[in-house]
């Protein structure tokens, strides 16, 4: 093994890369897009911690009153929303642009402006959902949104309108994105990269942009039809006209269920590439892991009802969708296993990023368990709707998701920024996290199998639920703690953390062979790949042929230098994706009973928007 | 590297710490979906226990395979590099096919228990209609031709076979002690059914509403008390007429406990004397000194909202009737025997007096707290449709003060003092 990467003699990684904002604003580069999902997701992520402090804190105990009944669903909601679609979704998206392309071997992805497009419309969307909030009119029908109550006869206000019209906002983003990828990882794999010489992150990554291809559009058209009901006085939803309330659950949970894989997939494979790594052994089974993601992607679809069993389907549809959730159990057995023999015999250093991957698979095998438990449709009756879920989905997303993007966050910052982060506050944060994350979850078992509800603002005394919310209010406290040591180590390393190598961590990927921070062109020639863990069998030097691409004085040479066509920085994408979103958002105007102001700006950004695109599309890419 | 090297050692001294405090803090757990009170919760519970042992199974064999590996195989210094496996097959194969053979220990009694427990139901069951409103239940007994609101009553031994309809948005119906929930859901009607045993005397149980119903969906609670076959036939017989109206006084304000609400079993047990006299006879309410602490609301009354007890000490009745008789009342609620108060929005209050709570389980039925709730419900239940009606209150939806048509505190402590001999 060629390891711990005799530093390519680039060790000043500065390049000419503009910077300012507006290179900001204006950039279609795959990397910084990545870290601009990062940063604003982050943003989200203390955004959406932030109300879940406030709901524990109204439930710390009995009939309290730090928050009404109104307030407490509206931050529910919120949390929920703000968790699912804006904090671990672009998490992994941060992931999927800043290391597809440097994992197989490509300049950028297949549609550099699109890429933009999809992050600003991902901004935008996040931006209508989360601000009604601070005016105390955010979405408050639960991040599921079950109709009839979402409908216009139960809910009169905005606050639903911004859930409905936000959400198809993010769902384009998430689809442009996913074809993108898609597209990007079948034509732009460098030689030799075959698919099953990807890396396991990338393999899991295109299994999740199936995923959304295929979930994202069920959801897009029960929100379709509940903006018809709500604004265009249709009955799709209408209690009154006899409409059937489960033809929402089903929809949604059709989409729901296969955003459970979406939200976790990308964490495994995160995992998958940091196990390996800090093991020094390859990844254990590597075909078997990659079928056991494509099996629970597959599988994901046919389950969705088992959000539903407390509906009445009857035991035929009860009977048959325990059988298949049972089945999921199997493949992601699989994967829970090969990472633990994926240690076995290694040689284990327990950096933060390892103890964060080493602890997705603890934490998420407790989620796995209690969710068997969910499969056995008698039992769900008593779990269903009950703290018990809560417990059991956090510690799928929590100690699953957020988990693995972490043990990637501190894993590829190095990649990122071109800095380490901190070791010692890195530890301090994987433990603070890790007893915050069981001593909030964890009593959540107790209190749901003692027949506290979900959803609830407040709660009676004498319930015996009192010290299960107090453990529960005290972890996410601590919870906030860890954050904050996060987030001091994420800001002071970026700033002044130590310069890292190419290759700090002995990694075998082809990212690794790249300078730190990556140059904007990425490989100045392409590699030719000959095995799954290049950097482990092949010399770094031979894969990037680095003498060539520095100039005397050891700066890296620019694309320029290099003669390699980029493309132009733009704004439209941005135009464009504001333009869509005011366009969208018109219809608002509707409700407030305005239809001329409603047509205008819907007019007006639509022809804004047009003309946007056709500049957009006439404009030279390079 | 030595003192951070063993994350899940540490899960599973957290988990024992996590362990060692639960059952130290002994509490009750009056709401446990353990208890074995129906033959559904009982079902559901050997499920349960299927599926803890096998989950705790899989749990302690995988932790202690990680943490053994992640601390035998720790990097030393010097070690030699690790031998450069990328699978194995048999092993693989094995823990494929193991998993497998789990489940189906898993899944044949799930089968099992889902065709068993949504079964129809006997023919000789009890049949409750539960309609779910924003935010209070009602329940009827077709059999028995009973209508009340919040609290239900049942026979042990006997089937219970539960309609379940909504007149709004969804609701779900769960009783934790007696077993799983069942969503109501608009347009349909769904079924449930369970035995409570028939070894119960009398119990009370908390039930709630577990689908999100907007903003009180946390106070949509129900109390449900499973009783003897004659108590409840003499309930239920009592239920179905008319309350005996005009005998009772109001009750001392002071004793603010809902338990000293109607009086015992009317007659010997199973035998009914309604008579048409004057005579105090009531039907069989659930014992007030059998009631246990968890079921009586302790929510916190809004300040400034209840009537003094002189006020409420002169309350009348039958001017009570009569102010309630020509008030918006009427327009949501039903009284049996009452010609004008046939409202169907609101719960049924012909024997509102024979019930320990108002609000859907969320305050004690007294004269203080049920003073308050006619003076300003919205106040004490975020989102009620039941108006604000004291004179010159804050209604906190309509966002002004009620002026004409409110009560005044007089005439409220009248309309309390009807509603308090509603029997």
């Amino acid at each position: 093994m060629a390891t711990m990467a005799a530093p390519i003699s680039a060790t000043s990684a500065e390049t000419s890369s503009p910077s300012g904002i507006w290179s900001w604003l204006t950039t279609v580069d795959h990397k910084r897009i990545g870290i601009l999902y990062l940063v604003t997701a982050v943003f989200f992520f203390c955004w959406g911690g932030l109300e879940a402090l406030v709901i524990r804190t109204q439930l710390i105990g009995p009939n309290m009153k730090i928050v009404n009944a109104e307030q407490y669903n509206q931050l529910f909601t919120m949390h929920g929303t703000t968790m699912v679609f804006l904090v671990i979704m672009p998490l992994s998206s941060a992931f999927f642009n800043f290391l597809i392309p440097l994992q197989i071997g490509a300049r950028d992805v297949a549609f550099p402006r699109l890429n933009a497009f999809s992050y600003w419309v991902f901004l935008f969307g996040g931006i209508v959902i989360t601000l009604p909030i601070l005016f105390g009119l955010a979405p408050n029908g639960g991040w599921f949104g079950y109709a009839p109550i979402t409908t216009m006869a139960y809910s009169s206000g905005y606050n639903i309108d911004y859930w409905v019209l936000g959400l198809q906002i993010l769902g384009v983003a998430s689809l442009a994105a996913a074809f993108n990828f898609i597209t990007t990882i079948i034509n732009m794999r460098a030689p030799g990269m075959h698919l099953m010489r990807m890396p396991i992150f990338t393999w899991m990554s295109f299994v999740v942009q199936f995923l959304v291809i295929l979930a994202f559009p069920v959801i897009t058209v029960a929100l379709v039809f509940l903006m018809f009901d709500r604004f265009f006085g249709t009955n799709f939803y209408t209690i009154a006209a006899g409409a059937d309330p489960l033809l929402w659950q089903h929809l949604f949970w059709i989409f729901g269920h296969p955003e459970v894989y979406i939200l976790i997939l990308p964490a495994f494979g995160l995992v998958s590439e940091v196990l390996p790594t800090f093991s020094k052994k390859p990844l254990f089974g590597y075909p078997v892991m990659v079928y056991s993601g494509m099996l629970i992607g597959f599988l994901g679809f046919g389950v969705w009802a088992h959000h539903m069993f407390s509906v009445g389907m009857g035991p035929v549809a009860d009977s048959v969708f325990s059988l298949t959730t049972m089945l999921i159990a199997i493949p992601t057995g699989v994967k829970i296993l090969n990472w633990v023999s994926t240690m076995w015999g290694g040689n284990i250093r327990f950096t933060t990023s390892m103890m964060f991957g080493i602890a997705l698979v603890a934490m998420f095998t407790v989620g796995g368990i209690s969710g068997i438990m969910h499969s056995s449709s008698p039992a769900d009756l008593q779990q269903t709707d009950s703290y018990f879920v809560v417990a059991h989905f956090h510690y799928v997303l929590f100690g699953g998701a957020v988990f693995g993007i972490m043990a990637g966050v501190y894993y590829y910052f190095p990649k990122m920024t071109g800095r380490m982060m901190s070791e010692t506050i890195g530890k301090w944060h994987f433990w603070v996290f890790f007893i915050a994350m069981n001593l909030t979850f964890f009593p959540m078992h107790f209190a749901g199998l003692y027949g506290m509800p979900r959803r609830i603002y407040t709660y009676d005394a004498g319930q015996g639920w009192e010290t299960f919310n107090v453990m529960s209010t005290a972890g996410a406290y601590l919870q906030a703690v860890g954050m904050l040591l996060f987030l001091y180590n994420f800001i002071t390393s970026w700033r002044s953390g130590p310069k890292a190598g190419n290759n700090p961590w002995g990694a075998p990927t082809l990212e690794w062979a790249l300078p730190s921070p990556v140059p904007d062109y990425n490989f100045a020639h392409i590699p030719t790949i000959t095995s799954r863990y290049p950097l482990w069998d092949q010399k770094a030097e031979e894969l990037v042929k680095s003498e060539s691409e520095t100039t005397i004085d050891g700066r890296l040479k620019t694309a320029k230098e290099l003669g390699i066509p980029m493309p132009f920085p733009t704004i439209r994408p941005l135009i464009a994706a504001l333009l869509m979103c005011t366009m969208i958002c018109s219809v608002l105007f509707i409700h407030a009973g305005n239809l001329p102001l409603a047509l205008t700006i819907g007019i007006a950004s639509f022809l804004g928007l047009t003309f946007t695109l056709v500049s957009w599309l006439t404009s030279a890419l390079e | 590297m030595t003192r951070s090297n063993r994350p899940s050692a540490r899960t599973g001294a957290l988990l024992a710490i996590l362990a060692v405090a639960l059952a130290a803090c002994g509490g009750q757990y009056p709401n446990s979906t353990f208890l074995h009170w129906s033959d559904f919760a009982t079902d559901i519970d050997f499920l349960w226990d299927r599926l803890l042992v096998w989950g705790t199974i899989v749990f302690v064999i995988v932790e202690a395979i990680l943490v053994y590996t992640i601390i035998r195989f720790r990097a030393r210094p010097g070690a030699p590099e690790p031998k450069q496996t990328h699978g194995n097959t048999t092993l693989e194969i094995m823990w494929t096919v193991i998993p497998a053979i789990i489940l189906v220990f898993i899944a044949i009694p799930t089968i099992r228990t889902i065709f068993k427990t949504q079964a129809k139901a006997p023919a000789s069951s009890i049949e409750v209609e539960v309609i779910g409103h924003q935010w209070w239940w009602e329940f009827r007994y077709p059999q028995y031709g009973v209508v009340t609101a919040n609290e239900l009553y049942l026979p042990a031994g006997r089937t219970a076979n539960f309609a379940l309809k909504t007149k709004d948005v969804l609701h779900s119906f769960w009783v934790p002690n007696f077993g799983g929930k069942r969503d109501l859901i608009s347009n349909r009607t769904n079924y449930l059914w369970f035995t409570p045993n028939d070894t119960i005397k009398a119990v009370a149980a908390n039930g709630q509403c577990a689908e999100y119903c907007g903003d009180s969906h946390a106070n949509m609670k129900f109390r449900t008390y499973v009783v003897t076959p004659a108590d409840f036939e003499s309930w239920a017989a009592h239920q179905k007429g008319q309350a005996v109206f005009g005998v009772a006084p109001p009750e001392p304000p002071a004793a603010a406990a809902p338990g000293k609400a109607p009086a015992k079993k009317g007659a010997a047990s199973g035998e009914v004397a309604l008579s048409e006299s004057a005579a105090v006879v009531t039907g069989f309410v659930f014992p007030a000194d059998k009631l246990p602490a968890y079921v009586i609301p302790r929510t916190p009354l809004p300040g400034g909202l209840a009537l003094d007890d002189a006020t409420l000490a002169k309350g009348n009745a039958d001017s009570g009737k009569a102010i309630y008789s020509r008030s918006t009342c009427i327009g949501c609620h039903a009284i049996n025997g009452n010609p004008m108060s046939m409202g169907i929005i609101g719960p049924n209050l012909t024997h509102v007096a024979s019930r320990y709570t108002i609000a859907a389980g969320l305050y004690p039925n007294d004269a203080r707290h049920l003073s308050a709730w006619i003076k300003n419900a919205r106040a004490m239940k975020p989102g009620s449709l039941m108006p604000t009606l004291g004179m010159e209150m804050w209604d906190p939806m309509m966002k002004m003060k009620v002026t004409t048509g409110g009560l005044t505190d007089p005439q409220i402590a009248d309309v309390v003092a009807y509603l308090r001999a509603l029997k």
